[in-house]
């Protein structure tokens, strides 16, 4: 195909994405002339929603941004109304946030490890199709994110959108027993985790390696979660509070989402590969065994084995959640004391798919005067254009319905929740 | 006999109209009759675990008046109404969890799908009238069927 025609390709609708969205690609021969991944947002409708508002109200709002990892939400709210408050968290409760979080790295990993993304890798069109002859991969998917689940409702009330996560602690702690019923289940789960990480690590993967800017949370003895140093394999080494010093975020015409970049650099990757290539000693034992017993180690560079990646951050997530709960013991109170004074405070936790950023602003009430909230998938969407337009140009030659399908699967390897980043998406390959 | 049926109202709160299902199953709560809300698609294959029956009550686009409300029953064909609606709000969709399920052979033995027309479903937007009086109408008609005192 070097007859210099132009070709597009199109997906109007992606499929396997959280969310809605839209994917244009311009071809001429092999040239790959433009790439357009298009976005529809409902224009900060939460960050002009949270205005207003009371602070304890926050976590509960921003839950409902994303019905696939609404703790991220709540928990960067969290942090971030805390640090304007100034408060203090007891580590029991420290330690259960922790545990909260674990069970949504499970559900939404689970989710698309095996739900959204190994379709691609052995060949179907999506899970419906892969469960006729893999019955028993869904079965053991669906087992690992209702555990997942489980995790999540014990801490949060419910699954979707919990509501017991608060500014100073959780409105309703669980008893030793309770946290402890969860062992069998989680001791099941890091089994089929491991697993996991086998089967797909045995997939093939394009050959195709990029020299990311990685960015991700740093703690000093810890795989990141909650908090920690915001660092990249560039230099970056940065509190929560000068995020915004180092990270702007752009409009773009052919997208209502915005696009972020580091200032001066550009593109930047956020997500599973990021925090295994900055945080791989910082893994339980277990989990780095796992990664080096399928030749897996940092810097991993081949967007494409973002499966495997998620797969060992699902052990991490199961030997984690077992740990906290042998250790766990309930705090005195479920709650600190959250006192209303003007402040701001940011934070920066750890979402599934990558850092997730919220700012406040707040009065001497307690009422939110500002708020800015930067999902994963809009950190990463302009490093998902920017891959396309290598990675198109391996495929122009594929017939256009195997190229559109690999575009489609470069963007999955990036687990985009674009209904957080954003609403709705749809792909289009254009040769001419 | 009818066995053990499970209704469960799906959909999205913070949606618009695509809040129909969860709204006739709280209703139906205030009513005295047992029902499941559910927005995880792939939770929806657990919550019928051991029914012989499941009524699911979701939001439908097909282009009828706002608040009609359509029925379905689910069997080896396609579920007509929904064919339109290839984007869910609520990630998978209900007719991919359906169709999983099949995969699975986790169906249970009947399924009917109540959906009720909807126009709105952007964020922060309240359901529209027309989808509440629906909403009542369909709790009302499904309780009077599924009642704990009817035999």
């Amino acid at each position: 195909m070097t007859n210099g025609r132009m070709r597009t390709i199109k997906v109007d609708t992606l499929a396997r994405v959280e969310g809605e969205g839209a994917l244009h690609i311009k071809l001429r021969g092999e040239q790959v002339t433009d790439v357009k991944l298009s976005i529809y947002e409902p224009p900060r409708f939460f960050e002009a929603f949270l205005r207003g508002r009371h602070f304890s109200e926050a976590p509960d709002i921003t839950a409902r941004i994303c019905g696939i990892c609404p703790i991220a939400y709540q928990m960067s709210a969290i942090h971030a109304i805390e640090r304007a408050l100034g408060l203090r968290i007891d580590p029991a409760v420290r330690l259960l946030r922790r545990l909260f979080y674990c069970g949504e790295w499970i559900e939404s990993h689970a989710l698309h490890v095996y739900m959204l993304h190994a379709p691609d890798f052995l060949g179907y069109e999506d899970v419906i199709q892969m469960a006729r002859d893999h019955r028993e991969l869904v079965e053991q998917a669906l087992r690992l994110k209702k555990i997942g689940n489980r995790v999540v409702q014990l801490l949060g009330g419910r699954e979707i959108h919990p509501i017991s996560a608060a500014v100073g602690g959780f409105y309703k702690t669980p008893t030793k027993r309770d946290v402890q019923a969860l062992e069998e289940d989680l001791k099941w789960a890091l089994e089929a985790s491991l697993q996991t990480v086998k089967v797909v690590s045995g997939f093939e993967f394009p050959e195709f390696e990029q020299d990311y800017e990685v960015v991700a949370l740093s703690h000093a003895n810890e795989y990141p979660l909650n908090e920690g140093r915001l660092i990249s394999n560039r230099g970056l080494n940065l509190d929560a509070a000068e995020y915004e010093d180092h990270f702007i975020e752009q409009h773009v015409k052919h997208s209502n989402a915005l696009h972020s970049i580091i200032r001066g650099r550009g593109s930047y990757l956020v997500g599973p590969l990021a925090r295994f290539n900055l945080n791989f000693d910082k893994l339980p034992a277990i989990a780095q065994e796992a990664a080096r017993s399928v030749g897996l180690k940092p810097p991993v560079q081949n967007p494409f084995r973002g499966i495997v990646v998620r797969a060992v951050e699902l052990v991490f997530a199961c030997a984690e959640a077992l740990r906290i709960i042998n250790e766990y013991e309930p705090p005195a109170q479920p709650r600190v004391e959250a006192i209303p004074r003007v402040g701001e405070g940011q934070a920066i936790t750890e979402a599934p798919r990558g850092i997730l950023y919220h700012r406040y602003a707040l009065d001497e009430n307690g009422m939110i005067l500002a708020a800015k909230i930067v999902p994963p998938t809009s950190q990463n969407q302009k490093r998902i254009e920017d891959d396309l337009r290598e990675f198109a140009a391996q495929v122009v030659a594929w017939p256009l319905d195997e190229a559109t399908w690999k575009c489609e699967q470069a963007i999955r390897n990036y687990d985009p929740c674009i209904s957080c980043a954003t609403h709705f998406l749809r792909l289009k390959v254009e040769r001419e | 006999m009818k066995g053990i049926v499970r209704i469960i109202g799906f959909g999205n709160l913070d949606r618009g109209d695509d809040a129909a299902g969860l709204l006739v199953a709280r209703r139906l709560h205030e009513l005295g009759v047992e029902s499941e809300e559910c927005s995880d698609p792939l939770s929806l294959i657990e919550s019928w675990a051991g029914a012989d029956e499941v009524i699911i009550v979701d939001a439908a686009v097909t282009g009828a008046h706002p608040g009609t409300i359509l029925v379905q029953d689910v069997d080896h064909d396609t579920l007509s109404f929904f064919e339109g609606r290839e984007t869910s709000t609520h990630g998978l969709g209900l007719m991919q969890a359906i169709e999983l399920a099949r995969s699975l052979n986790r169906l249970p033995q009947r399924i009917r799908i109540y959906g009720i027309e909807g126009q709105l479903f952007e964020i922060g937007v309240l359901p529209s009238p027309e989808i509440l009086a629906a909403v009542e109408s369909l709790a009302q008609q499904l309780a009077r069927v599924h009642s704990p005192s009817e035999p």
